[in-house]
Protein backbone atom coordinates (compact mmCIF):
# COMPACT_ATOMS: atom_id res chain seq x y z
CA UNK A 1 0.00 0.00 0.00
CA UNK A 2 1.40 3.31 -0.84
CA UNK A 3 1.04 5.64 2.00
CA UNK A 4 2.92 7.50 4.48
CA UNK A 5 4.79 4.82 7.16
CA UNK A 6 3.60 6.05 10.53
CA UNK A 7 5.68 3.47 12.30
CA UNK A 8 8.56 2.28 10.47
CA UNK A 9 9.67 -1.09 10.94
CA UNK A 10 12.56 -0.47 13.26
CA UNK A 11 10.39 1.73 15.26
CA UNK A 12 11.11 5.46 13.94
CA UNK A 13 7.81 7.92 13.03
CA UNK A 14 7.80 10.38 10.60
CA UNK A 15 10.12 12.52 11.97
CA UNK A 16 12.91 10.03 13.47
CA UNK A 17 11.21 10.16 16.96
CA UNK A 18 10.79 7.07 19.34
CA UNK A 19 7.06 5.67 20.12
CA UNK A 20 7.08 7.64 23.34
CA UNK A 21 9.12 10.56 22.87
CA UNK A 22 8.23 13.96 22.80
CA UNK A 23 8.71 16.74 20.56
CA UNK A 24 11.25 19.28 21.23
CA UNK A 25 9.84 22.17 24.10
CA UNK A 26 11.05 25.69 24.25
CA UNK A 27 9.25 28.33 26.24
CA UNK A 28 9.68 31.39 27.60
CA UNK A 29 7.52 33.47 30.55
CA UNK A 30 7.04 36.72 30.90
CA UNK A 31 7.22 37.80 27.52
CA UNK A 32 5.07 41.11 27.57
CA UNK A 33 5.23 44.06 29.24
CA UNK A 34 1.21 44.74 29.03
CA UNK A 35 -0.38 42.01 30.11
CA UNK A 36 -0.38 40.70 33.67
CA UNK A 37 1.14 37.27 32.66
CA UNK A 38 2.44 36.16 29.38
CA UNK A 39 3.75 32.68 27.88
CA UNK A 40 5.44 31.60 24.81
CA UNK A 41 5.70 28.03 24.19
CA UNK A 42 6.45 25.76 20.63
CA UNK A 43 6.77 22.13 20.82
CA UNK A 44 8.59 20.74 17.97
CA UNK A 45 6.76 23.49 15.43
CA UNK A 46 3.90 24.19 16.74
CA UNK A 47 3.96 27.39 18.36
CA UNK A 48 1.32 29.22 20.51
CA UNK A 49 1.08 32.48 22.63
CA UNK A 50 -1.12 32.62 25.58
CA UNK A 51 -2.03 35.78 27.55
CA UNK A 52 -3.68 36.21 31.33
CA UNK A 53 -5.21 39.57 32.40
CA UNK A 54 -6.53 39.69 35.85
CA UNK A 55 -7.93 38.83 38.52
CA UNK A 56 -9.89 41.80 37.84
CA UNK A 57 -13.25 43.01 38.04
CA UNK A 58 -16.51 41.88 35.96
CA UNK A 59 -16.21 43.56 31.89
CA UNK A 60 -19.40 43.87 30.36
CA UNK A 61 -22.14 42.50 32.20
CA UNK A 62 -22.02 42.51 36.20
CA UNK A 63 -25.22 39.77 35.91
CA UNK A 64 -22.20 36.95 34.89
CA UNK A 65 -20.62 37.72 38.25
CA UNK A 66 -20.73 34.55 40.48
CA UNK A 67 -20.86 35.32 44.19
CA UNK A 68 -18.19 32.83 45.34
CA UNK A 69 -15.74 31.94 42.65
CA UNK A 70 -13.59 34.10 39.71
CA UNK A 71 -15.52 33.69 36.54
CA UNK A 72 -12.38 32.03 34.24
CA UNK A 73 -12.81 34.03 30.53
CA UNK A 74 -10.76 31.92 27.48
CA UNK A 75 -10.55 32.79 23.99
CA UNK A 76 -8.83 30.74 21.72
CA UNK A 77 -7.66 31.96 18.23
CA UNK A 78 -5.41 30.62 15.03
CA UNK A 79 -3.62 33.33 13.23
CA UNK A 80 -4.96 33.08 9.77
CA UNK A 81 -1.29 31.99 8.87
CA UNK A 82 -0.90 29.45 11.08
CA UNK A 83 -2.52 26.20 8.97
CA UNK A 84 -1.25 25.04 5.51
CA UNK A 85 -4.08 26.54 4.29
CA UNK A 86 -5.39 29.61 5.19
CA UNK A 87 -7.61 29.77 7.81
CA UNK A 88 -10.47 31.97 6.85
CA UNK A 89 -12.10 32.63 10.57
CA UNK A 90 -9.30 32.89 13.29
CA UNK A 91 -11.67 32.48 15.76
CA UNK A 92 -16.06 32.32 16.51
CA UNK A 93 -16.12 29.26 14.29
CA UNK A 94 -17.16 25.79 15.75
CA UNK A 95 -13.59 23.95 16.23
CA UNK A 96 -12.71 26.62 17.70
CA UNK A 97 -15.13 27.38 20.23
CA UNK A 98 -15.11 23.90 21.47
CA UNK A 99 -11.60 24.06 22.28
CA UNK A 100 -12.32 27.70 23.95
CA UNK A 101 -15.02 25.61 26.16
CA UNK A 102 -12.42 23.11 27.26
CA UNK A 103 -9.69 24.79 27.76
CA UNK A 104 -12.05 26.85 30.40
CA UNK A 105 -13.26 23.75 31.70
CA UNK A 106 -9.78 22.50 32.05
CA UNK A 107 -8.68 26.03 33.69
CA UNK A 108 -12.34 26.19 35.96
CA UNK A 109 -10.41 22.89 37.50
CA UNK A 110 -7.00 23.84 38.28
CA UNK A 111 -7.22 27.76 39.01
CA UNK A 112 -8.19 28.64 42.71
CA UNK A 113 -11.24 30.27 41.75
CA UNK A 114 -12.69 30.58 45.36
CA UNK A 115 -9.89 33.06 46.42
CA UNK A 116 -11.51 35.97 43.76
CA UNK A 117 -15.05 36.02 44.12
CA UNK A 118 -17.01 38.29 41.70
CA UNK A 119 -13.73 38.76 39.54
CA UNK A 120 -12.64 37.31 36.28
CA UNK A 121 -9.66 35.71 34.97
CA UNK A 122 -8.99 36.23 31.23
CA UNK A 123 -7.26 33.86 29.13
CA UNK A 124 -6.59 34.24 25.47
CA UNK A 125 -4.59 32.06 23.63
CA UNK A 126 -3.17 32.66 19.93
CA UNK A 127 -1.88 29.63 17.62
CA UNK A 128 0.99 31.51 15.84
CA UNK A 129 1.98 27.89 13.84
CA UNK A 130 -0.55 24.87 13.55
CA UNK A 131 1.73 21.32 13.29
CA UNK A 132 -0.27 19.10 15.53
CA UNK A 133 -1.32 19.28 19.42
CA UNK A 134 -2.80 22.47 19.07
CA UNK A 135 -5.06 22.35 21.70
CA UNK A 136 -2.57 20.33 24.39
CA UNK A 137 0.02 23.65 23.54
CA UNK A 138 -2.08 25.41 24.08
CA UNK A 139 -2.57 24.30 27.66
CA UNK A 140 1.07 24.21 28.53
CA UNK A 141 1.20 27.65 27.50
CA UNK A 142 -2.16 29.16 29.37
CA UNK A 143 -0.28 27.28 32.17
CA UNK A 144 2.82 29.11 32.20
CA UNK A 145 0.88 32.44 31.79
CA UNK A 146 -0.88 31.80 35.11
CA UNK A 147 1.99 30.81 36.68
CA UNK A 148 3.48 33.97 35.49
CA UNK A 149 0.55 35.89 36.02
CA UNK A 150 0.20 34.95 40.04
CA UNK A 151 -2.82 33.36 39.76
CA UNK A 152 -2.55 30.46 42.54
CA UNK A 153 -2.73 27.48 41.17
CA UNK A 154 -3.99 23.44 42.38
CA UNK A 155 -1.07 21.88 40.42
CA UNK A 156 0.34 22.68 36.55
CA UNK A 157 -2.07 21.64 34.26
CA UNK A 158 0.39 19.87 31.46
CA UNK A 159 -1.34 18.49 28.19
CA UNK A 160 -0.08 16.09 25.82
CA UNK A 161 -1.77 14.03 22.97
CA UNK A 162 -1.59 10.13 22.18
CA UNK A 163 -2.14 7.87 19.11
CA UNK A 164 -2.35 4.40 18.63
CA UNK A 165 -0.80 2.85 15.37
CA UNK A 166 -0.12 -0.95 14.88
CA UNK A 167 -0.62 -1.76 18.93
CA UNK A 168 1.95 0.75 20.03
CA UNK A 169 0.72 3.71 21.40
CA UNK A 170 2.66 7.27 20.15
CA UNK A 171 2.99 9.97 22.59
CA UNK A 172 2.65 13.76 20.96
CA UNK A 173 1.80 13.25 17.66
CA UNK A 174 1.91 16.04 14.90
CA UNK A 175 -0.14 17.42 12.14
CA UNK A 176 0.59 14.18 10.01
CA UNK A 177 -0.37 11.30 12.42
CA UNK A 178 -3.49 13.26 13.46
CA UNK A 179 -4.34 13.66 9.67
CA UNK A 180 -3.69 10.11 9.51
CA UNK A 181 -7.16 9.49 10.81
CA UNK A 182 -6.47 6.76 13.57
CA UNK A 183 -7.82 6.92 16.76
CA UNK A 184 -6.32 9.79 19.28
CA UNK A 185 -6.21 10.94 22.88
CA UNK A 186 -5.96 14.51 24.01
CA UNK A 187 -5.06 14.79 27.87
CA UNK A 188 -5.12 17.36 30.43
CA UNK A 189 -3.28 16.01 33.70
CA UNK A 190 -2.42 17.54 37.16
CA UNK A 191 0.86 16.04 37.58
CA UNK A 192 1.35 15.96 40.91
CA UNK A 193 -1.72 14.64 42.18
CA UNK A 194 -2.20 12.54 39.23
CA UNK A 195 -5.61 13.78 37.90
CA UNK A 196 -7.40 14.19 34.78
CA UNK A 197 -8.67 17.45 33.89
CA UNK A 198 -9.53 16.71 30.64
CA UNK A 199 -9.73 13.44 28.17
CA UNK A 200 -10.81 13.59 24.52
CA UNK A 201 -10.46 10.41 22.35
CA UNK A 202 -11.32 10.61 18.86
CA UNK A 203 -12.22 8.20 15.82
CA UNK A 204 -12.64 4.24 17.58
CA UNK A 205 -10.33 2.58 19.82
CA UNK A 206 -10.73 -1.04 21.55
CA UNK A 207 -11.63 -0.80 25.12
CA UNK A 208 -8.25 -3.56 25.30
CA UNK A 209 -6.01 -0.85 24.33
CA UNK A 210 -7.54 2.31 26.08
CA UNK A 211 -5.38 1.62 29.11
CA UNK A 212 -2.12 1.28 27.20
CA UNK A 213 -2.66 4.77 25.15
CA UNK A 214 -3.53 6.94 28.63
CA UNK A 215 -0.77 5.76 30.39
CA UNK A 216 1.35 7.16 27.38
CA UNK A 217 -0.32 9.98 27.44
CA UNK A 218 0.04 10.30 31.17
CA UNK A 219 3.82 9.89 30.93
CA UNK A 220 3.90 12.39 28.04
CA UNK A 221 2.22 14.93 30.30
CA UNK A 222 4.49 14.78 32.72
CA UNK A 223 7.53 14.68 31.04
CA UNK A 224 5.85 18.08 29.82
CA UNK A 225 5.75 18.85 33.17
CA UNK A 226 9.26 18.23 34.15
CA UNK A 227 10.63 20.72 31.36
CA UNK A 228 7.77 23.06 32.37
CA UNK A 229 8.92 22.93 36.15
CA UNK A 230 12.27 23.82 34.84
CA UNK A 231 11.61 27.25 32.84
CA UNK A 232 9.31 28.03 35.77
CA UNK A 233 12.40 27.97 37.85
CA UNK A 234 15.10 29.46 35.35
CA UNK A 235 12.35 32.39 35.16
CA UNK A 236 12.03 32.87 38.60
CA UNK A 237 15.90 32.42 39.17
CA UNK A 238 16.25 35.26 36.11
CA UNK A 239 14.05 37.72 37.49
CA UNK A 240 15.47 37.54 41.28
CA UNK A 241 18.95 38.33 39.82
CA UNK A 242 17.61 41.00 37.68
CA UNK A 243 16.07 42.15 41.05
CA UNK A 244 19.36 42.42 42.87
CA UNK A 245 18.39 38.82 45.33
CA UNK B 1 17.53 73.77 31.85
CA UNK B 2 17.12 71.48 34.77
CA UNK B 3 19.92 69.75 35.81
CA UNK B 4 20.20 65.63 35.89
CA UNK B 5 18.65 64.71 38.49
CA UNK B 6 15.96 66.53 38.50
CA UNK B 7 14.68 65.30 34.89
CA UNK B 8 14.93 61.80 36.60
CA UNK B 9 13.19 62.95 39.26
CA UNK B 10 10.50 64.90 37.08
CA UNK B 11 10.18 61.62 34.54
CA UNK B 12 9.92 59.31 37.85
CA UNK B 13 6.83 61.14 39.05
CA UNK B 14 5.54 61.09 35.59
CA UNK B 15 5.07 58.01 35.25
CA UNK B 16 3.83 57.48 38.67
CA UNK B 17 1.08 59.33 38.35
CA UNK B 18 0.18 58.06 34.77
CA UNK B 19 0.47 54.94 36.03
CA UNK B 20 -2.03 55.39 38.75
CA UNK B 21 -4.64 57.19 36.36
CA UNK B 22 -4.25 54.48 34.42
CA UNK B 23 -5.41 51.98 37.35
CA UNK B 24 -7.73 54.21 38.02
CA UNK B 25 -9.16 55.17 34.78
CA UNK B 26 -10.26 58.94 36.05
CA UNK B 27 -10.14 60.23 32.76
CA UNK B 28 -11.73 63.58 33.90
CA UNK B 29 -9.71 65.78 36.50
CA UNK B 30 -6.87 63.68 36.79
CA UNK B 31 -6.36 64.02 32.58
CA UNK B 32 -6.13 68.16 33.08
CA UNK B 33 -3.79 67.60 35.94
CA UNK B 34 -1.60 65.43 34.02
CA UNK B 35 -1.83 66.79 30.90
CA UNK B 36 -0.67 70.12 32.32
CA UNK B 37 2.30 67.95 33.89
CA UNK B 38 3.06 66.15 30.90
CA UNK B 39 3.31 69.44 28.47
CA UNK B 40 5.64 70.79 31.88
CA UNK B 41 7.84 67.82 31.55
CA UNK B 42 7.76 67.75 27.59
CA UNK B 43 9.03 71.35 27.39
CA UNK B 44 11.75 70.60 29.24
CA UNK B 45 12.48 67.61 26.80
CA UNK B 46 11.47 65.29 29.11
CA UNK B 47 9.72 61.76 28.43
CA UNK B 48 8.46 59.17 31.16
CA UNK B 49 10.40 56.54 29.77
CA UNK B 50 13.84 58.83 29.52
CA UNK B 51 13.91 59.34 26.01
CA UNK B 52 14.28 62.53 23.65
CA UNK B 53 11.32 63.87 21.92
CA UNK B 54 12.86 63.07 18.76
CA UNK B 55 14.31 59.61 19.86
CA UNK B 56 12.63 56.19 18.86
CA UNK B 57 12.10 52.87 21.10
CA UNK B 58 14.25 50.26 20.52
CA UNK B 59 13.38 48.19 17.51
CA UNK B 60 14.06 44.61 16.52
CA UNK B 61 12.75 42.58 13.50
CA UNK B 62 12.41 38.51 13.18
CA UNK B 63 11.92 37.65 9.91
CA UNK B 64 10.92 34.02 8.20
CA UNK B 65 10.33 32.47 11.82
CA UNK B 66 6.34 31.16 11.06
CA UNK B 67 7.20 28.26 8.44
CA UNK B 68 3.48 27.64 7.53
CA UNK B 69 3.10 31.11 5.99
CA UNK B 70 4.43 32.25 3.06
CA UNK B 71 7.17 35.21 4.60
CA UNK B 72 6.60 36.44 7.99
CA UNK B 73 8.12 38.80 9.92
CA UNK B 74 7.65 39.34 13.76
CA UNK B 75 8.33 43.54 14.70
CA UNK B 76 9.45 44.77 18.10
CA UNK B 77 8.68 48.71 18.69
CA UNK B 78 10.18 48.79 22.12
CA UNK B 79 6.63 46.76 23.91
CA UNK B 80 4.50 47.24 20.69
CA UNK B 81 4.96 43.47 18.96
CA UNK B 82 3.14 42.96 15.63
CA UNK B 83 3.58 39.81 13.51
CA UNK B 84 2.64 39.74 9.67
CA UNK B 85 2.19 36.66 8.24
CA UNK B 86 1.77 36.82 4.25
CA UNK B 87 -0.23 33.80 2.93
CA UNK B 88 -0.52 33.61 -1.35
CA UNK B 89 -3.72 31.80 -3.14
CA UNK B 90 -4.68 31.87 -6.67
CA UNK B 91 -7.71 33.93 -8.17
CA UNK B 92 -8.85 35.51 -11.10
CA UNK B 93 -7.72 38.89 -11.56
CA UNK B 94 -10.65 41.57 -11.83
CA UNK B 95 -12.88 42.27 -14.63
CA UNK B 96 -11.89 45.47 -15.14
CA UNK B 97 -8.02 44.82 -15.17
CA UNK B 98 -7.43 41.38 -16.08
CA UNK B 99 -3.19 42.09 -15.79
CA UNK B 100 -3.69 42.58 -11.82
CA UNK B 101 -3.39 40.32 -8.66
CA UNK B 102 -4.33 41.57 -5.51
CA UNK B 103 -2.53 42.23 -2.18
CA UNK B 104 -5.56 42.18 0.84
CA UNK B 105 -4.05 43.02 4.22
CA UNK B 106 -5.75 43.29 7.26
CA UNK B 107 -5.33 44.43 11.14
CA UNK B 108 -6.15 42.30 14.47
CA UNK B 109 -6.03 44.12 17.22
CA UNK B 110 -7.07 40.66 19.44
CA UNK B 111 -8.15 41.34 23.28
CA UNK B 112 -4.86 39.32 23.94
CA UNK B 113 -3.04 42.98 23.26
CA UNK B 114 -4.53 45.31 25.62
CA UNK B 115 -6.95 45.55 27.78
CA UNK B 116 -8.55 47.73 26.38
CA UNK B 117 -10.24 45.53 23.33
CA UNK B 118 -12.71 43.51 23.83
CA UNK B 119 -13.43 40.21 21.94
CA UNK B 120 -15.74 40.61 19.40
CA UNK B 121 -15.84 41.97 15.59
CA UNK B 122 -12.90 44.50 14.83
CA UNK B 123 -12.58 47.65 16.27
CA UNK B 124 -12.76 51.26 14.46
CA UNK B 125 -9.14 51.38 15.02
CA UNK B 126 -8.41 47.84 13.93
CA UNK B 127 -10.45 48.25 10.73
CA UNK B 128 -8.57 52.40 10.11
CA UNK B 129 -5.25 50.38 10.61
CA UNK B 130 -6.02 47.82 8.05
CA UNK B 131 -6.99 50.53 5.64
CA UNK B 132 -4.10 52.76 6.11
CA UNK B 133 -1.74 49.67 5.19
CA UNK B 134 -3.97 49.10 2.28
CA UNK B 135 -3.40 53.07 1.51
CA UNK B 136 0.11 52.53 1.76
CA UNK B 137 0.59 49.64 -0.01
CA UNK B 138 -1.99 51.32 -3.24
CA UNK B 139 0.41 54.90 -3.09
CA UNK B 140 3.87 53.66 -2.53
CA UNK B 141 3.70 50.94 -4.94
CA UNK B 142 5.89 48.52 -3.21
CA UNK B 143 4.29 45.63 -5.42
CA UNK B 144 3.47 46.32 -8.82
CA UNK B 145 -0.23 44.18 -9.08
CA UNK B 146 0.96 43.47 -12.48
CA UNK B 147 3.85 41.30 -11.51
CA UNK B 148 1.35 38.67 -9.43
CA UNK B 149 -0.54 38.37 -12.52
CA UNK B 150 -0.06 34.64 -13.69
CA UNK B 151 -2.25 34.40 -17.01
CA UNK B 152 -4.04 37.09 -18.57
CA UNK B 153 -7.04 37.13 -17.51
CA UNK B 154 -7.40 33.36 -16.01
CA UNK B 155 -4.95 33.52 -12.97
CA UNK B 156 -3.18 35.84 -10.42
CA UNK B 157 -1.70 35.59 -7.07
CA UNK B 158 -3.61 37.06 -4.16
CA UNK B 159 -1.78 38.13 -1.37
CA UNK B 160 -3.33 38.17 2.07
CA UNK B 161 -0.94 39.89 4.40
CA UNK B 162 -2.62 39.13 7.91
CA UNK B 163 -1.43 41.73 10.55
CA UNK B 164 -2.01 40.15 14.64
CA UNK B 165 -0.43 42.86 17.45
CA UNK B 166 0.73 40.91 20.25
CA UNK B 167 1.24 43.57 22.49
CA UNK B 168 0.05 47.08 22.27
CA UNK B 169 1.94 49.85 23.76
CA UNK B 170 1.53 52.61 21.15
CA UNK B 171 2.61 53.26 17.19
CA UNK B 172 0.65 50.49 15.65
CA UNK B 173 0.89 51.98 12.19
CA UNK B 174 4.49 52.54 12.14
CA UNK B 175 5.18 48.76 13.46
CA UNK B 176 2.42 47.48 11.06
CA UNK B 177 4.19 49.27 8.18
CA UNK B 178 7.87 47.58 8.96
CA UNK B 179 6.35 44.19 9.43
CA UNK B 180 4.83 44.81 5.69
CA UNK B 181 8.23 45.36 4.70
CA UNK B 182 10.17 42.98 6.13
CA UNK B 183 7.23 39.72 5.29
CA UNK B 184 7.51 41.27 2.10
CA UNK B 185 11.13 40.58 1.26
CA UNK B 186 10.43 37.30 2.80
CA UNK B 187 8.09 35.91 0.83
CA UNK B 188 9.20 33.17 -1.82
CA UNK B 189 6.06 32.50 -4.25
CA UNK B 190 6.50 29.26 -6.04
CA UNK B 191 7.20 29.20 -10.33
CA UNK B 192 3.60 28.51 -11.69
CA UNK B 193 2.94 27.44 -15.43
CA UNK B 194 -0.42 26.92 -17.18
CA UNK B 195 -0.55 23.60 -18.94
CA UNK B 196 -1.53 24.03 -22.44
CA UNK B 197 -3.80 21.56 -23.28
CA UNK B 198 -5.60 21.19 -19.91
CA UNK B 199 -5.75 25.02 -18.89
CA UNK B 200 -4.90 23.78 -15.51
CA UNK B 201 -2.21 25.18 -13.35
CA UNK B 202 0.94 23.43 -12.23
CA UNK B 203 2.96 24.53 -9.51
CA UNK B 204 6.35 23.87 -9.11
CA UNK B 205 6.88 23.87 -5.17
CA UNK B 206 10.92 23.66 -5.65
CA UNK B 207 11.65 26.42 -8.17
CA UNK B 208 10.39 30.04 -5.68
CA UNK B 209 11.25 33.34 -6.65
CA UNK B 210 10.98 36.13 -4.38
CA UNK B 211 9.01 39.20 -4.56
CA UNK B 212 9.92 41.89 -6.75
CA UNK B 213 9.91 44.92 -4.04
CA UNK B 214 10.33 48.47 -6.06
CA UNK B 215 9.58 50.75 -3.14
CA UNK B 216 10.17 50.86 0.48
CA UNK B 217 8.12 52.90 2.37
CA UNK B 218 8.61 53.38 6.24
CA UNK B 219 5.92 55.34 7.98
CA UNK B 220 7.06 57.52 11.13
CA UNK B 221 4.19 58.60 13.71
CA UNK B 222 4.03 61.77 15.99
CA UNK B 223 1.97 63.42 18.81
CA UNK B 224 1.12 66.30 19.40
CA UNK B 225 0.41 68.55 22.23
CA UNK B 226 -1.42 71.77 21.89
CA UNK B 227 0.04 72.64 18.80
CA UNK B 228 3.28 73.20 19.79
CA UNK B 229 5.23 70.11 20.90
CA UNK B 230 5.71 67.19 18.99
CA UNK B 231 6.78 63.77 19.70
CA UNK B 232 8.68 60.94 17.75
CA UNK B 233 6.87 57.08 18.21
CA UNK B 234 4.25 57.73 21.13
CA UNK B 235 3.79 55.11 23.31
CA UNK B 236 0.53 54.29 24.41
CA UNK B 237 -0.05 56.22 27.52
CA UNK B 238 1.19 59.17 25.48
CA UNK B 239 -1.42 58.31 22.62
CA UNK B 240 -4.07 58.90 25.47
CA UNK B 241 -2.81 62.31 26.43
CA UNK B 242 -2.37 63.64 22.94
CA UNK B 243 -4.19 66.21 21.61
CA UNK B 244 -3.80 64.55 17.26
CA UNK B 245 -1.24 62.58 15.31
CA UNK B 246 0.77 62.81 12.76
CA UNK B 247 1.68 60.10 10.22
CA UNK B 248 4.26 60.62 7.57
CA UNK B 249 5.45 57.66 5.28
CA UNK B 250 8.50 58.01 2.69
CA UNK B 251 10.04 56.41 0.83
CA UNK B 252 13.96 55.87 -0.34
CA UNK B 253 13.77 58.58 -3.33
CA UNK B 254 12.74 61.03 -0.18
CA UNK B 255 9.12 60.46 -1.85
CA UNK B 256 6.06 60.95 0.37
CA UNK B 257 3.96 58.12 -0.03
CA UNK B 258 1.31 58.84 2.37
CA UNK B 259 0.70 61.36 5.26
CA UNK B 260 -2.64 61.06 7.27
CA UNK B 261 -3.30 63.41 10.09
CA UNK B 262 -6.75 62.01 11.54
CA UNK B 263 -8.05 65.35 13.48
CA UNK B 264 -6.81 66.42 16.27
CA UNK B 265 -4.97 70.31 17.49
CA UNK B 266 -3.70 72.22 14.17
CA UNK B 267 -0.25 72.02 13.08
CA UNK B 268 1.55 74.89 11.28
CA UNK B 269 3.11 73.91 8.01
CA UNK B 270 7.07 74.50 9.49
CA UNK B 271 6.06 71.91 12.34
CA UNK B 272 4.78 69.83 9.59
CA UNK B 273 8.07 70.10 7.56
CA UNK B 274 10.17 69.26 10.89
CA UNK B 275 8.34 65.94 10.91
CA UNK B 276 8.70 65.01 7.03
CA UNK B 277 13.07 65.64 7.69
CA UNK B 278 12.73 63.11 11.07
CA UNK B 279 11.06 60.66 8.48
CA UNK B 280 13.71 60.75 6.30
CA UNK B 281 16.32 60.18 8.40
CA UNK B 282 14.05 57.67 10.42
CA UNK B 283 14.18 56.15 6.90
CA UNK B 284 17.27 55.29 6.80
CA UNK B 285 17.28 53.96 9.92
CA UNK B 286 14.62 51.38 9.24
CA UNK B 287 16.60 50.67 6.28
CA UNK B 288 19.71 49.90 7.02
CA UNK B 289 18.11 47.36 9.77
CA UNK B 290 16.00 45.71 7.14
CA UNK B 291 19.20 45.00 5.04
CA UNK B 292 21.30 43.57 8.21
CA UNK B 293 18.23 41.29 8.72
CA UNK B 294 18.05 40.01 4.92
CA UNK B 295 22.18 39.76 4.56
CA UNK B 296 22.08 37.65 8.07
CA UNK B 297 19.41 34.86 6.15
CA UNK B 298 21.04 34.95 3.14
CA UNK B 299 24.26 33.91 4.43
CA UNK B 300 22.58 30.89 6.90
Amino acid sequence: MAGLELLSDEGYRVDGRRAGELRKVRARMGVFAKADGSAYIEQGNTKALAVVYGPHEMRGSRSKALHDRALVNCQYSMATFSTGERKRRPHGDRKSSELTLHLKQTFEAAILTQLYPRSQIDIYVQILQADGGNYCACVNAATLATIDAGIPMRDYVCASSAGFIEDTPLADLNYVEEAAGGPQVALALLPKSDQIALLEMNSRLHEDHLEQVIEAASKACKDVYAVLDQVVRDHVHEVTTLLGE
Amino acid sequence: MLLWFERKCLASLQLLTILYCSLRRKKSLWSLILVGFALESLKENCRPDGRELGEFRTTTVNIGSITTADGSALVKLGNTTVICGIKAEFAQPPAESTNKGYIVPNVDLPPLCSSRFRPGPPGEEAQAASQFIADVIENSEIIMKEDLCIAHGKLAWVLYCDFICLDYDGNILDACTFALLAALKNVQLPKVTINEETGLAEVDLKQTNPLNIRKHPVATSFAVFDDTILIVDPTAEEEDLATGTVTIVMDEEGRLCSVHKPGGSGLTAAKLQDCITRAITRHKEVKKLIDKVIKSIKIK
